[in-house]
């Protein structure tokens, strides 16, 4: 049941790879997030090089993003003009961050990076996440009533040029942070292999103040777009896409996110919240750990060989 | 070269006959492979290739059998983890050359058994004496419009990151030694085994087969083995080095139609 992957060249055990596709797709489909956090280090665990496994996986989010993204269209909740501004600094950030892991892999440096990456983005958002669901949680659970929260952007955002309608998202702003919010999503997607939604939605709704509806459905969009260009980046410079690991993982990927999708109308949201939370922290910290414990072997392969 | 051609044949005389083995009057070594084509399609999870071969040895002297094979030579970068700050951080990277990306030597008995240190050194038999070095001289190489400074004054430690890259590429299975590997299995004749692991890289393979006697190289045998990526395996990978872009964009339209598709099947339902 194995099956010799030719760009990575290691030979796998497929099943075991669509099983994994369906597990994140799931999850991914549950929380409506794109997985890349999770699926990254496992198939890193399973002797993907890393360099290959961060951009293949790459294109299974765009394909779990796509079907989201057609799911939130229907609904009309996507603002496209949004979207596109914002998409736009992510193939700016895609750009920047593909030279940036090219360098970083040259320098040796590049898993520190991504560990360091991992363990602050996931460890800061998991434990802000988990801090405020579980609040929220307590505070149903004794009988409170959430407090309200204070609906005022920042100001800083009015104070820029630019400013652009963007009336979907029910928002008159400068057109600078969407667009620096998408560069920096860009930057991550290509160093992380992520699709950057762990920062987008919560950037999104706590500092843009978008309408909660059209925040998933527009991430999906710049994620998409994002993943893309890394992906066409990440095969065009480095030759590190192979598309029959992408492509086992996209056959369980895709079946497991609408079964995901299925199944989140069961829970409550703040209960998804926290146990998202958890995960992310844990990702997190596992990934951060090796920064701190001493290796079993002092020496190692730097991967980009000299041509 | 023109000058270089073989002799006409004699006209009229017969055909030397065959010499058999037992008639052989010189100490001599003769080996061949199962075969000398690796394939490496979708189902490769490696490869055990049988090398058996025959000593002809007129004497009575025993005599010792080392197979050596090296694969293309695949240059590595090295990195050591030192702690600063309680953070484990990678130094940079050493080049290492002439690191083949495969080497096994098998034999009747340990090496150092059978031959001494200089001339195993001298024929570069054994993982100890490969000629595995950082280069001569510090230099600063650019590529990619990075600058990557090539070092290769290691100092003291110089020999614990040698040993690192074989230990390393022992780990992967792609360096081994055996010093059981080649078994007599009659009067003569012997085999051993190659063992490719999935991770053996593809190219040219020179297999030595030595013959030696009293601590002495006294004949070898050269084979060569070619290990090529075939069908399916070898158009994707081709497709992705020649054609890097056009396959990048194929990549995303192939999973965005997946995701499209899997969207249309399930809303069906």
């Amino acid at each position: 049941m194995d099956i010799y992957l030719p760009i990575a060249e290691v030979s796998v055990n497929w099943p075991l790879l669509v099983l994994l596709g369906a597990v994140v797709g799931f999850i991914s489909g549950l929380f409506g997030i794109g997985g890349g956090f999770l699926m990254a280090p496992i198939l890193i665990f399973l002797g993907i090089p890393p360099p290959v496994a961060v951009a293949s996986q790459a294109s299974h989010v765009v394909a779990s993003s796509t079907s989201g993204v057609i799911s939130y269209t229907t609904r009309k909740a996507v603002d496209y003009r949004i979207g596109g501004v914002m998409a736009a600094g992510g193939v700016l950030g895609a750009l920047a961050g593909v030279e940036l892991f090219r360098y970083l892999l040259l320098l040796g440096q590049a898993d520190l990076v991504v560990a360091l990456s991992y363990l602050i983005f996931l460890g800061a958002i998991g434990t802000l996440m988990l801090y405020e669901s579980l609040g929220q949680i307590l505070r149903r659970v004794r009988g409170q009533v959430t407090p309200h929260k204070e609906r005022r952007r920042p100001l800083w955002l009015y104070g820029l040029p630019l400013r652009m309608r963007f009336p979907r998202s029910g928002l008159y702003i400068s057109a600078i942070p969407p667009f620096a919010l998408g560069a920096f999503a860009g930057v991550l997607s290509a160093i992380m292999g992520v699709g950057g939604g762990f920062i987008l939605v919560p950037a999104m709704l706590y500092i843009l103040r978008m309408k909660a509806s059209v925040v998933v459905g527009t991430s999906l969009l710049q994620i998409i777009i994002t993943t893309a260009m890394t992906t066409v980046l990440q095969a065009g410079r480095n030759q590190t896409v192979d598309i029959v690991l992408s492509t086992i993982l996209l056959l369980g990927g895709v079946v497991g996110a609408q079964y995901g999708a299925r199944w989140s109308g069961r829970f409550r949201a703040e209960e998804l919240r926290a146990v998202l939370g958890l995960i992310v922290l844990l990702v997190g910290i596992q990934m951060g750990l090796e920064l701190f414990v001493r290796p079993s072997d002092l020496f190692g392969f730097a991967p980009g060989v000299a041509e | 070269m023109i000058q270089a051609l073989p002799p006409p044949p004699p006209a009229v005389e017969a055909p030397a006959p065959e010499r058999s083995a037992a008639t052989e009057d010189r100490l001599r070594v003769a080996a061949a492979l199962t075969e000398a084509r690796v394939s490496v399609d979708s189902g490769f999870s490696g490869a055990s290739i049988v090398l058996y071969g025959a000593v002809f040895n007129p004497g009575d002297d025993p005599t010792d059998v080392v197979v050596v094979v090296r694969g293309p030579d695949a240059p590595v970068r090295l990195v050591k983890k030192t702690r600063n700050l309680g953070v484990w951080l990678n130094s940079r990277p050493v080049v290492f050359e002439g690191a083949p990306g495969f080497y096994m030597t098998a034999s009747t008995r340990p090496l150092g058994d059978i031959a001494d240190f200089g001339d195993l050194r001298r024929l570069g038999v054994g993982v100890d004496h490969l000629r595995i070095n950082a280069p001569e001289e510090s230099r600063v190489v650019t590529r990619y419009g990075v600058r990557d400074v090539v070092i290769s004054r290691l100092g003291e430690d110089y020999l614990d990151w040698r040993r690192a890259v074989i230990r390393l590429r022992e780990a992967a299975a792609l360096y081994n030694t055996d010093p059981e590997g080649v078994r007599f299995v009659d009067r003569g004749l012997f085999r051993a085994e190659i063992e490719l692991p999935a991770v053996a890289p593809t190219g040219q393979y020179f297999a030595e087969v030595w013959l030696f006697q009293d601590g002495d190289p006294v004949s070898v045998s050269n084979l060569t083995l070619t290990v090529e990526k075939v069908g399916i395996e070898r158009d994707i990978f081709e497709f992705a080095h020649n054609r890097p872009w056009t396959y990048g964009v194929l990549c995303v339209l192939l999973a965005a139609f997946t995701g499209w598709a899997a969207s249309r099947i399930f809303r069906r339902q």
